[in-house]
């Protein structure tokens, strides 16, 4: 089980980084994509403390506190997404495989996507996941396909040892798993690493992320241990 | 065009940098424009010269790099002073495109706050654009 898992997670390290390489590049954006907000988070708290009490709750206050939350949040999904994806680089997070059922998993992760529609078709899979690791990879590509408030559909179909879970939405862009570097846009969602969060994820399972059909193909394997469970 | 108040032309494609500097700015007493990318804060120049261009560099459709050679490219006079605000930080490039100023995010808002008034250009109450021929 132990080596399967190194093994993955050396697919994991391979995958997203091989592409095009250019670790500092990749850095650089990472730093630049974090440093905007975590600029306005800070500004708004500072604007806050140096509103009166009455004016705190005002107007302008509420639009502080209101911009300080969406930025912080918006910087969590950076921080998280960025060392999920190093630390299953590294095996640096142990892989607990259990039987979950995919409309639970879904479920709990796009209720973690503000104003996330999603249509799902998923009812009686069971996939064989690290139930913290599924839901972050499901959750990335919920908010990524949904981006703009575009509605998600997720699918899922049966394949030879493996379950293939299709969201469709906003239509991927060019070349969506290159590597972010200093030539990715910014996003002001804080989703930019989402999607290398999730493949890393799917190759930590043994299984795949990538384009099919206009949407994301998630493909995770019934059983990647191969060990009785 | 007839103002009161020092115009601050804000580039920046991230729409809350863009909204954090112009509530700073707004409370200050500036007048704010704002812009998202090199080829809009053109567009916001020929409308109504600003006194200050706060400048991002990394932007999509026209980054600030290009923005700052169009700008000097129009020639127009007096020179409108560019201070770059950016998660670069790289300063070089701030100079580079000769700007007056360079603040690598994230930075006080008093630092924000000190750059803005020391490089504010004289204020026109009466702004038409002029331009060399």
């Amino acid at each position: 089980m132990r080596s399967a898992q190194r093994e993955s997670s050396a697919e994991a390290k391979q995958a997203p980084r091989s592409k095009d390489g250019g670790r500092a590049g990749h850095l650089a954006f990472v730093a630049h994509e974090m440093r905007n907000p975590l600029s306005t988070a800070l500004w708004s708290a500072e604007l806050l403390a140096r509103l009166s009490p009455e004016e705190r709750g005002g107007p302008r206050g509420e639009k502080l506190a209101g911009m300080c939350l969406r930025t912080l949040a918006r910087l969590r999904h950076l921080v998280e997404d960025h060392f999920l994806a190093d630390r299953l680089a590294v095996h640096g997070i142990p892989v607990r495989i259990e039987g979950i059922p995919l409309a639970e998993a879904l479920t709990a992760a796009a209720g973690r996507v503000a104003g996330a529609r999603y249509e799902a078709a998923v009812d009686g899979f069971v996939v064989h996941a690290d139930r913290a690791m599924l839901e972050r990879a499901l959750e990335a590509l919920v908010a990524v396909a949904g981006r703009d408030g575009t509605a998600v559909q997720v699918a899922a179909e049966r394949g030879q040892g493996v379950v293939r879970i299709q969201v469709r939405g906003a239509p991927p862009g060019e070349d969506p798993f290159r590597l972010p570097d200093r030539s990715t846009p910014s996003d002001p969602t804080g989703r930019a690493l989402g999607l290398l969060a999730a493949q890393s994820v799917a190759a930590v399972h043994g299984g795949t992320l990538e384009v099919c059909d206009g949407g994301y193909l998630l493909s995770l394997p019934v059983d990647p241990s191969g060990e009785e469970r | 065009m007839n103002r009161k108040s020092p115009l601050i032309l804000v580039v920046d494609d991230d729409p809350d940098i863009l909204d954090a500097i112009c509530d700073i700015l707004d409370v200050e007493g500036y007048a704010v424009a704002r812009a998202r990318h090199g080829e809009e804060a053109l567009e916001r120049v020929a409308e109504s010269r600003p006194d200050l261009i706060l400048l991002d560099l990394m932007m999509p459709v026209m980054d600030g790099i290009t923005f700052a050679h169009a700008l000097r490219g129009r020639r127009i006079e007096p020179e409108i002073p560019v201070v770059v605000v950016s998660a670069d930080g790289n300063p070089q490039k701030a100079a580079s495109i000769g700007a007056r100023g360079f603040l690598a995010k994230p930075f006080d808002i008093d630092a924000l706050l000190a750059h803005v008034s020391s490089n504010v250009r004289p204020h026109e109450v009466i702004s038409p654009v002029a331009t060399r021929s």
